[in-house]
């Protein structure tokens, strides 16, 4: 009957303490899973709790308590005993093994969420009662419990339906946590399936109808006026003796079409893939878009470096659109463009200072640039409220290649 | 007129000899390639030089960096600059020294000769030629608050042609107009865009530009 040891009063708050740390990574969640961080947590903490659990199976069965009560008469009664009564220094010892693998197994291999801490802590306690109860039945143990106030005013059945409860509210709490996670990854997966397939479909028609659009281009511009070219060339082979001067009238002529053939193709390529966005990467061709609008855009560029090539594009095209909106329906006065980069996304905003009212659903422009986006997890956000301003935000995550050249 | 020529295709290079030549320029040297141009610029110091916009080693812009390196090392050097493509950046920087004696043109207007080869010599004499289409997207922009909104239609297109690097009498025929017309309409361009009047047209014409640029 002697008072607790002031040490073993020490590694019991120790225990206690890291008990508390272990439940902080599984229940605290990362940014994005789990992080580096967490896994050095856990890293350094297992050391730490085998170091508890050899403490608590070395120490537990000779910790000791003492309990005095003084009762309103003035008499006092003293009563004590053992923490773990008929519990060997084994037998405490693999309990809290038990304890901690389990609940380190279940909650890294399930998931970090607090429901299977609690579920383990109450099957682990209910096994326990179970124990005791058995303990009890076979009389195998005698002398004070600190658990004896229970048994005094209830009788041995109590035990027994505390742990059957445990154990059995612990198991449900499990199972309907185990359930619910795996519907949760399920449904989440199928959602990811759908939007997948969805923005596949729209990558693929969006790709058909631009080849569609660049061969109907090609054959009604510069083809065709190769073609006129020939025929003009060939006339004019035939009048360069006969009439000079209508020949150099052809000449003259075909000249012009060469010219308007090449008009043709540079507007084509423009559609296809910018020559300035080849030459300076995205940062240079936001701001020769910014300096083409027929509305004043001022630029600020923030790019530590270039996207990959079909990012760049298509964050180039929706900018480009948008900006022909603000300069087409808006009638802003002004614009600005914001291009930066930060925790993985590039990130364009348009602002105006034009009518508002602008929506997305509306139209084939933005619908078409948020299917292009979309092919790379991208997003087109507008908020234009009526009266405005107009804000466009376009967002696409993507990792940025080589630091940025200077220009000049 | 000594002409330092850059472009990396084989039959543009040779037929654009040909045609210098043809117009009694003298091409003391055709190169290929970005660093090779730089290195010619500034080892020939030549009258002009007509640059391509695309040049190995990196087939982008090459041309542009290396004419706007050989302008900083040897400054005003004349460099007349031609692209399948324009754009109002690019022009931009090639007037960012204003010290005039630049050019950049689509290289359709080589089709016409004499246009082209009147464009280099403006260039070679210090004058600043810019082709219609940058031109033009300038002109194109609306707003309240720049100076060129206050012009009138017609002043636009004087404008216009000025800034292509005409002379009024270029610009009196073009519009049917009478010159004095033209140098009337002028003096309202420049009274209205706060420009001091001076005799030098190209002066005139880079400062119009970089105004509308700022």
């Amino acid at each position: 009957m002697d008072a607790m040891e002031p040490w073993n009063l020490w590694m019991y708050l120790f225990c206690s303490l890291a008990a508390v740390c272990l439940c902080l990574i599984w229940i605290v969640p990362t940014p994005r899973g789990r992080g580096p961080r967490a896994v050095g947590l856990g890293a350094a903490l297992v050391p730490a709790a085998t170091l508890c659990v050899l403490a608590f199976g070395v120490t537990a069965p000779t910790w000791t308590f003492q309990v005095t009560a003084i009762f309103a008469d003035g008499h006092s009664v003293t009563s004590g005993g053992s923490l773990l009564p008929g519990a060997g220094q084994l037998e405490a010892f693999w309990l809290a093994v038990a304890i901690v693998v389990a609940a380190s197994v279940f909650t890294l291999v399930a998931s970090r969420q607090a429901a299977y801490l609690a579920a383990i802590t109450l099957l682990a306690f209910g096994l326990w009662q179970a124990y005791v109860a058995l303990k009890l039945h076979a009389g195998l143990v005698g002398g004070y419990y600190w658990y004896d106030f229970m048994l005094r005013w209830t009788d041995r059945l109590a035990v027994w339906l505390v742990a059957l409860a445990s154990v059995a509210s612990g198991s449900l709490l499990a199972a309907r946590t185990i359930v619910a996670d795996a519907l949760g990854r399920r449904s989440g997966l199928t959602a990811q399936v759908q939007r997948l397939t969805l923005t596949r479909a729209a990558a693929v028609d969006a790709a058909a109808a631009e080849l569609r659009r660049l061969e109907r281009d090609l054959h009604d511009g510069a083809q065709a006026r190769l073609v006129a070219l020939g025929i003009n060339l060939r006339a004019a082979e035939k009048l360069i003796r006969t009439s000079p001067d209508g020949a150099e009238t052809l000449i003259a002529e075909c000249r012009e079409t060469s010219s308007q053939a090449l008009a043709d193709l540079r507007d084509l390529v423009r559609g296809i893939y910018p020559p300035v966005l080849a030459d300076r990467g995205l940062g240079a061709a936001v701001e020769a878009l910014a300096l083409d609008c027929p509305v004043p855009v001022a630029a600020e560029i923030d790019l530590p470096g270039r996207p990959p090539a079909p990012v760049e594009s298509a964050v180039y095209f929706a900018v480009a659109e948008v900006l022909n909106n603000v300069a087409k329906h808006a009638d802003a006065t002004c614009a600005l463009v914001r291009l930066g980069y930060a925790d993985g996304i590039v990130r364009a905003e348009v602002t105006d200072d034009g009518n508002g009212g602008a929506d997305p659903g509306n139209g084939t422009g933005l619908a078409g640039i948020e299917r292009r986006l979309g092919a790379f997890d991208g997003t087109l956000a507008v908020n234009s409220p009526v009266g405005g301003p107009t804000i466009v935000v376009i967002e696409v995550p993507c990792a940025l290649s080589s630091p940025k050249i200077s220009t000049s | 007129m000594r002409v330092v020529l850059a472009e990396d295709l084989y039959l543009l290079r040779t037929g654009l000899e040909k045609l210098l030549a043809a117009h009694g320029f003298d091409v003391i040297e055709a190169v290929d390639s970005g660093p090779a141009l730089l290195e010619a610029l500034v080892r020939r110091q030549p009258d002009v030089a007509v640059v391509d916009v695309r040049l190995p080693p990196t087939f982008t812009d090459e041309g542009l960096r290396a004419a706007i390196e050989a302008r900083r090392r040897v400054p005003g050097l004349p460099i007349l600059v031609l692209s399948q493509y324009v754009e109002q950046l690019y022009a931009r920087e090639l007037l960012a020294d204003r010290a005039g004696a630049v050019g950049y043109l689509l290289k359709d207007r080589v089709f016409n000769d004499d246009q082209f080869t009147d464009a280099i010599r403006t260039v070679a004499r210090g004058g600043t030629i810019m082709d219609p289409e940058v031109v033009g997207k300038l002109l194109g922009r609306r707003s309240r608050d720049e100076p060129v909104a206050r012009l009138t239609a017609r002043e636009r297109e004087v404008l216009a042609l000025m800034a292509e690097g005409r002379s009024n009498s270029a610009i009196a025929q073009r519009l049917s107009i009478s010159e004095k017309a033209v140098s009337k309409h002028s003096t309202s361009i420049f009274t209205k865009l706060d420009l001091a009047p001076s005799e030098d047209d190209n002066r005139r014409v880079l400062a119009v530009l970089a105004y509308l640029n700022a």
